[in-house]
This record gives structure tokens, C-alpha cells and sequence, in this order.
């Protein structure tokens, strides 16, 4: 079973208004995520330890009694000095914007002032969740290709040759996808002109619903398989959850638009011996 | 009953207040609205039947449906009364005495909360706490520099302190005898209600059964040396700023106030001897109506409690007298400025209730302490209702109001049925440690924050007619040194007073906490030998044991 993302919800000092604290882990578990409350009264050491010992991502303060400025800081400062401070901390209550600056200098990730509706704790936690996540693995390393959608290559191809003065580097056909590929070099990246062989192929599909045009922009990287495991633990939507065989024995998957504000990213992973994206 | 009886009732009523006027008279006259329509004392229903008697009657009398005294704010306006303390005992020693300069002839004091969890300021657990939410007092000393040049005879002092209430107000009773005031003359209050602690406030240090210990301790103490002092304030306010409903308020803080009542007839104290010395606290929100009725329900209840189940004779132990204060978490931090209007309609209702007293509190202080600005127009609503809106000029203008009395009944009936549920647990305690209370009032808060982020609850200025990019008010900042000159004094204290007294009174202290000897004696012997808060409960921490929340 998926481990659920762990908060630890905190009172530091003395201060004993935990309404907003109690509201708070509640509305988190609701929001999926696994919340432990520690009761009032924490020193920071305390709250600390109990962060370690339980696991957790992130904790959450709370503070009414005008204390904040001392107490979230330590609990920084000690999490720093424990080797712990992947753990991110963010706060509320009763504190007034002019804190803000200076506790956010100090390593507090995000302060919640009164009124702010609790989902938006919620959206935090699982928004630095991934940001956390994508840590582990380097960011792709550059463009690929940007995949255009056309009903034939032999029409489109005049255009890059004459116009644009671009080389054909050659053309494959890739049966799993029911498509003609006509690869031509710029800088380097390259397009790549995809013609459908049958109305089944997802560029047929593609054009008949949108018309001619950009279809994809695929990103070279590394660790296809982690890569597409973490973003399946994060939440985002994928096409293929595990590679498939694209062109050049490269191994590819799709994430799925909504996942990337209607943008379909594919994802390339070249042969090592192939130096990167293979210029043939 | 007929209408004879009723007239020969109100008669009497009629004759009784008069022989009061007699010797203190009413604010004025003759009172009149602006059209010169003479305003009566009391207005009465045409035919007045059993059933009014019985569930509304008369100001004054049984069941106080209608206010505890029969002329109201007639007579005297509500003690306005706000709560202050901030820093050192120096500073708010300054802030009482030009409040005092200016008239006001009772104190309301806050204290830190390293004090009101009975720690010494230079405890690691108080880092970051000293002086924040009020003042910082480690000892005696600090108590006597609070307290200086204020006659303690004649002012009234209220402390909202709760589980070290002894140690306070041992504190307050020496100051007053270096100052040569006897116990006798002394006249506050003390919170000193530990159980609304674990419900809802926090600010707990031992398990129940020595706290009641304690609580029962001062009663038996102040009934006999301190009798003009209110040896508690049975506290609904803090359940309801956790998020409790009005009737939640209202059962909880009449189960609690049982669970003492009971807890002192089972030390052998005699009822009308402690029960006058009660006293509550309310909270005021925003539902108008509801919270006017909540005043007048809880009246009706305590008083037929006190008379019918617990055969009290004395009727000021049917009295239930109250304090308010308006409610902090209505309050936004948005559009600030627009919490002025709810305190005053929140204010506007406690006066409608009945209130004795009242806090109107500040417009920032959902953002920090309130300003000097902030605190003044607080204290000018009050005033402004008080003497401009009419409002006080007759007793309980809106009984007989269908609505309101309808639902006052729909109040009490809920409220009863809620301690009832309470007694078959077997009472307040055992409701408080199986978390009972703190369940119920959490439910309730958590539906309240989800109607409000739906839309469904419309806070102004909040979840609908927002503005973008908005002013940010000035606000108080306390002095973050101060925690460090708590702490030189407190060194330099114990350098330089009788060591040897303070270990002895504290042994002795030791020693009666494990016996049954009525503790405020030993106490008042170790604050009087300058034993510092933190050594006081170190040894009963000690002894009793702490509480930790389920």
C-alpha cells in the first residue's frame, strides 16, 4: 500500500487555544494525508523529536500566544541541527503580517494568518509533497523534440527543407503507435513529423479533433522508471504508467495534459550507448 | 393563580423596590425616550398567569428569568470591566493607576502564561511566554510592585488565574496585610475554574482530584477570612471561543459549576455559605437573539437547581450573576475595523441579557494585544450603549417578546437535556477525562469551519466582501527583553531572601498536600517567606502529580 504524506501538527510553548490546531489536522486527514496532534505544551525539542521519531514531512505550528518569534525559529534550528530539515514547517494564528518576513527568513515555509480557508493547508502540503519528491531525480536534461501532427509527410516536409532550410535526418515508422516519424535536425533538438498509417493511431485521432499541428514536446531524461514512479506517488496523472518502445530503441511514456495545463509531455529515455538523444 | 394575586404580588414587588430607592436611588428620576414617552421601571404581560410566575416573573426574584436585581441597569450600569496586563508588574502597576486616576474603581488583571501554568519565568518552559499575553509575576515581589500605592480595601480586583488561584491570591492577601488591609476587606474575584481548563482553555497543571481539592480549599479559606471575595468564576466563555454552540456553553459551564457545588457539600461545606460566593462567565456572539435568551435561560436553570436540588434557603445563592465578554474568534482579522460593529451588537446583547459586567474587546485583536486606540473604543462602546441607546432605561425590555421567550424555553430545555446526558456519566469530571466535552465542542467547531468555507456561514469581510491589498493596522508590541530581566530578578531574589524559610514553608506545604489539611494556610506561608510560583507548584507537581489532556 502507498505510504500516506505524514504531518505532525504541533502547539510549541505554553499557549493552550487549539481549536485552530484541532481544525487544521482534521481538515488534513479529510484532505487524505495522516496527521499526528501532539497536544499542548511543546518545546520545540519535544516537537522535534517527535517529528523524527514519527516520520513526518512536514509540521505544522500553531501559536496564539504571541510567542511564534521565539519558538517556530527553534523549532527550525533544531531540526537543522538533527540532520532533519527535509522536514518542512509552516505555521499559523494569532500573527501579524509584519512577522511574516522574518519568520519565513528563518526557514518557516509558509505562514497561515487568521481566516484562511484550510484547504489551502491542505493544497501546501501535497504541492511541497511533490516538490519534495522531484528532488530525487535531476530535472530532463533538454528537449527531445517537438512532435508536429500532420496528415502527410511527403506535403509538410518542402516547407522545412525550403523555407526553413532544415536537414531530413531520416524517418522510421513506429508500429506500437500506427505512425510514419520524419526526424529533421535543428541546433540540439529536432522535430519530428508524425504521420498517421491508420485511423486508429492517436495522431489520427489528434487531427481529426484539432487539425494539423504541435502534438508533443518530449523531454530527454534519465531513470524513466523512478522518474514515472514518483510522479505516479505524486499524484500526476500519467498515459503510461510504465515505457513503452518509441524510435531509435529509445524507451518513452506519456503524462497525461491535465497534468501539465493541456500540454502532452513525453518522456525519452535514450540507450546509453547512444549517447543521449542520438544524432544518427 | 388569579390576576388578584398576580396584583397583589407586584404590589408588594412594587413597595419592596421602593424601600431600596429609598436608600440608593436610581440614576435618574424620571427616564423618558426622546418623544418625552415616560419610560416604566417594568413592563408585565395584561393577564399574568401561573405559568408567567413560574418561568418568567419578577427582576429580582426567583427564578431571575428576568435579572437578579429588580431595577437593573436603572439603578447602576454594568461594572465595565476590561481586561488588562501586559510585560512587566512595573508597567501594568502604571496602566492600573491611571486607570484608577480616571474613575474606574475595579482592576481586571491578566497574567503571563509561564504564571497561569505555575512556572517561574526563567523555567525552559517558558521561552518565548513572559510577559506575552499578560503580566509576568515569578513571586511576592512582583506582586507587591503590581500592587503598589493601590488601596487594596477599596478597589475590586479580578485575576483570571486557574490553576495556581491559591498562589495568587495568597499573594494578593499579603500584599494587602504589608499594606495593613485585613483579609476581611479584600473584595475580587479569582477564574479559579480548573475543569473549563481541560474542556477548552489549556492552562491545566494537576489531575482533577487535587484540583478540586484546591478549589474547595479556597472556598472553605475565603467563607471564613476573605468573605467578599467570588471564589470562582464558573467560566462558558473559553468553551465557547473552542467552538462550542450556545447551549453547548451554557450545559457545560452549568455541569461544571454542579461538580463544584457537589465537590464542596463533599468537603462538609454548608451551601449558603459558599454558594453566594459563585460566580459565571459568559461569552457573547453574533446570533442577537439567541444570545439574549442564553442569559435569561441560565438564570432560570442555576436558580431552580440551587433552590430545588440542593434546598438552598439564602437567595443569593439562587442568584446566578454573571460577567461577559464579547467573543474573540468572531472577530477577523480582515477588514479589522469592522469588528468594532460586532462587539457592539455582541455587547448590545449581553446588556439585553442581563449581564453584571462586561469586556467589549478590541477590534485588532485577532491580530495581537489591543492598542491604547483600539482598547478606548472598546471601553466607548460600552459606554455608548450604556448611555446613549435607552436600552437601560427598564428591566428586561425584551421579555415577552414571542421569540425571545420561546427561545429561552428551547435554550433550557436543550441545556437540560445536555446535563443530563452529563450527570449519567457521572458528572463533569468524568465527562472532562473521558473527553466528552472536548469531543462534542470539536465537532462542532470543525461543522462551523467547513459551513464557512462553503459559503454557507457568511463571515463579512472574510469568505464574501473582501477587499485586496489591505492596510496593515499598527499593533502592540511587548518589550521581547523582558524575559531576560524576569529572570536577573528572580536570581537576585534568591540570593537575598531567608533560603532557609522557603525550604522549611515548603516542606510543610509537602507535607499537607499529602494529608487533608486545607492548603491556602501552607500557602500563604511560603508566598509571605517569598517561595517563587514555580517552587510552589514544583512541590505540588510534585505531589499531585500533572494532568496530560486525553
Amino acid at each position: 500500500m502507498e505510504r500516506k504524506i505524514r504531518v505532525l501538527v504541533a502547539k510549541p510553548g505554553l499557549d493552550g487555544h487549539d481549536r485552530g490546531a484541532l481544525v487544521v489536522a482534521q481538515a488534513l486527514r479529510d484532505g487524505g494525508l495522516e496527521v499526528v496532534y501532539t497536544g499542548l505544551r511543546q518545546t520545540p525539542a519535544q516537537i522535534v523529536n517527535a517529528a523524527i521519531q514519527e516520520d513526518v514531512e512536514f509540521i505544522g505550528l500553531s501559536c496564539l500566544s504571541g510567542a511564534h518569534n521565539e519558538l517556530f525559529p527553534e523549532v527550525v534550528r533544531l531540526l537543522k541541527e538533527k540532520g532533519a530539515d527535509d522536514i518542512i514547517v509552516f505555521g499559523g494564528g494569532v500573527i501579524p503580517q509584519e512577522d511574516i518576513p522574518f519568520l519565513e527568513s528563518q526557514g518557516i515555509k509558509k505562514i497561515f494568518t487568521p481566516g484562511t480557508p484550510t484547504q489551502e493547508a491542505v493544497d501546501f502540503v501535497y504541492q511541497h509533497a511533490k516538490g519534495k519528491a522531484m528532488t530525487f531525480t535531476k530535472p530532463p536534461k533538454q528537449i527531445a523534440h517537438i512532435g508536429i501532427a500532420v496528415k502527410s509527410i511527403d506535403a509538410a516536409l518542402p516547407f522545412y527543407y525550403e523555407q526553413l532550410g532544415l536537414q531530413l535526418l531520416g524517418t522510421e515508422v513506429v508500429e506500437s503507435e500506427q505512425v510514419k516519424v520524419a526526424f529533421l535536425g535543428i541546433g540540439e533538438t529536432r522535430f519530428e513529423l508524425l504521420e498517421p498509417l491508420s485511423p486508429e493511431s492517436p495522431i489520427a485521432k489528434f487531427i481529426e479533433k484539432r487539425g494539423e499541428g504541435i502534438h508533443h514536446i518530449a523531454l530527454d531524461v534519465d531513470n524513466i522508471d523512478e522518474r514515472l514512479a514518483n510522479l505516479k506517488a505524486n499524484g500526476v496523472q500519467l498515459i503510461n504508467e510504465t515505457p513503452k518502445d518509441g524510435a531509435h530503441g529509445a524507451r518513452i511514456a506519456f503524462l497525461h495534459p491535465k497534468a501539465a495545463g493541456g500540454v502532452l509531455f513525453e518522456l525519452c529515455q535514450y540507450p546509453a550507448d547512444n549517447g543521449g538523444q542520438g544524432h544518427e | 393563580m388569579s390576576n388578584k394575586d398576580f396584583t397583589q404580588i407586584y404590589q408588594e414587588w412594587q413597595q419592596q423596590v421602593a424601600g431600596r430607592l429609598a436608600k440608593s436611588p436610581e440614576r435618574k428620576e424620571r427616564f423618558t425616550t426622546s418623544s418625552d414617552i415616560e419610560v416604566e421601571r417594568l413592563y408585565v404581560p395584561e393577564n399574568i398567569d401561573d405559568a408567567y410566575m413560574e418561568n418568567i416573573g419578577l427582576p429580582g426574584e426567583y427564578p431571575y428569568t428576568r435579572g437578579v436585581q429588580p431595577t437593573m441597569y436603572r439603578g447602576r450600569l454594568w461594572t465595565m470591566r476590561q481586561y488588562a496586563g501586559f510585560g512587566s508588574a512595573e508597567e501594568t502597576n502604571k496602566r492600573f493607576r491611571y486607570l484608577l486616576e480616571q474613575g474606574q474603581t475595579g482592576l481586571s488583571v491578566a497574567f503571563d502564561l509561564p504564571t497561569q501554568i505555575g512556572y517561574d519565568s526563567d523555567d525552559p518552559m517558558a521561552t518565548g511566554e513572559v510577559g506575552k499575553v499578560g503580566v509576568a509575576i515569578d513571586s511576592l515581589e512582583d506582586m507587591e510592585t503590581l500592587l503598589a500605592h493601590i488601596p487594596l480595601d477599596k478597589v475590586s480586583t479580578s485575576m483570571t488565574i486557574n490553576a495556581p488561584a491559591s498562589v495568587l491570591l495568597a499573594m494578593y492577601i499579603a500584599v494587602a496585610e504589608k499594606q495593613g488591609v485585613t483579609s476581611e476587606k479584600l473584595s475580587g474575584t479569582i477564574q479559579n475554574d480548573i475543569l473549563k481548563e481541560y474542556i477548552a482553555r489549556g492552562t491545566y497543571i494537576f489531575p482533577p482530584k487535587p484540583s478540586m481539592r484546591l478549589i474547595t480549599d479556597i472556598f472553605a479559606y475565603c467563607a471564613e477570612h476573605v468573605p467578599k471575595w467570588n471564589t470562582i468564576s464558573i467560566s462558558g466563555y473559553h468553551i465557547r471561543e473552542a467552538g462550542a454552540s450556545a447551549v453547548q456553553e451554557v450545559a457545560f459551564t452549568l455541569a461544571d459549576g454542579i461538580a463544584y457545588v457537589e465537590a464542596a457539600l463533599q468537603a462538609g461545606l454548608d451551601i449558603d455559605k459558599f454558594a453566594p460566593q459563585l460566580s459565571f462567565f459568559f461569552n457573547a456572539h453574533n446570533n442577537f437573539f439567541e444570545e439574549i435568551a442564553k442569559f435569561r435561560a441560565a438564570r432560570r436553570i442555576w436558580a431552580r437547581l440551587m433552590r430545588e436540588r440542593y434546598n438552598a434557603k439564602n437567595p443569593k445563592s439562587w442568584q446566578f450573576r454573571v460577567h461577559t465578554q464579547t467573543g474573540g474568534s468572531t472577530l477577523t482579522a480582515q477588514q479589522p475595523d469592522n469588528n468594532i460593529v460586532r462587539v457592539t451588537m455582541q455587547a448590545l446583547a449581553a446588556v439585553l441579557g442581563g449581564t453584571q459586567s462586561l469586556h467589549t474587546n478590541s477590534r485588532d485583536e485577532a491580530l495581537a494585544l489591543p492598542t491604547e486606540d483600539s482598547a478606548r473604543i472598546a471601553l466607548r462602546t460600552q459606554q455608548i450603549i450604556g448611555y446613549e441607546s435607552g436600552v437601560t432605561d427598564t428591566v428586561d425590555p425584551l421579555a415577552g417578546s414571542y421569540y425571545i421567550e420561546n427561545l429561552t424555553d428551547q435554550l433550557e430545555l436543550r441545556v437540560l437535556e445536555y446535563m443530563e446526558k452529563i450527570e449519567k456519566m457521572g458528572g463533569a469530571v468524568s465527562a472532562v477525562e473521558a473527553g466528552y466535552m472536548q469531543r462534542e465542542i470539536h465537532k462542532q467547531s470543525y461543522d462551523t469551519q467547513r459551513k464557512i468555507e462553503s459559503g454557507e456561514e457568511i463571515v463579512v469581510g472574510m469568505n464574501k466582501f473582501r477587499i485586496e491589498n489591505e492596510p496593515q493596522p499598527d499593533l502592540l508590541r511587548v518589550d521581547p527583553s523582558l524575559g531576560q530581566k524576569q529572570k536577573e530578578k528572580l536570581e537576585e531574589l534568591r540570593g537575598r531572601r531567608d533560603n532557609q524559610l522557603v525550604d522549611q514553608t515548603l516542606n510543610r506545604l509537602r507535607e499537607g498536600a499529602k494529608g487533608t489539611d486545607n492548603l491556602m494556610p501552607l500557602i500563604l506561608d511560603c508566598v509571605r517567606a517569598y517561595a517563587t510560583i514555580g517552587e510552589i507548584c514544583g512541590v505540588l507537581r510534585q505531589e499531585f502529580g500533572e494532568y496530560r489532556a486525553v
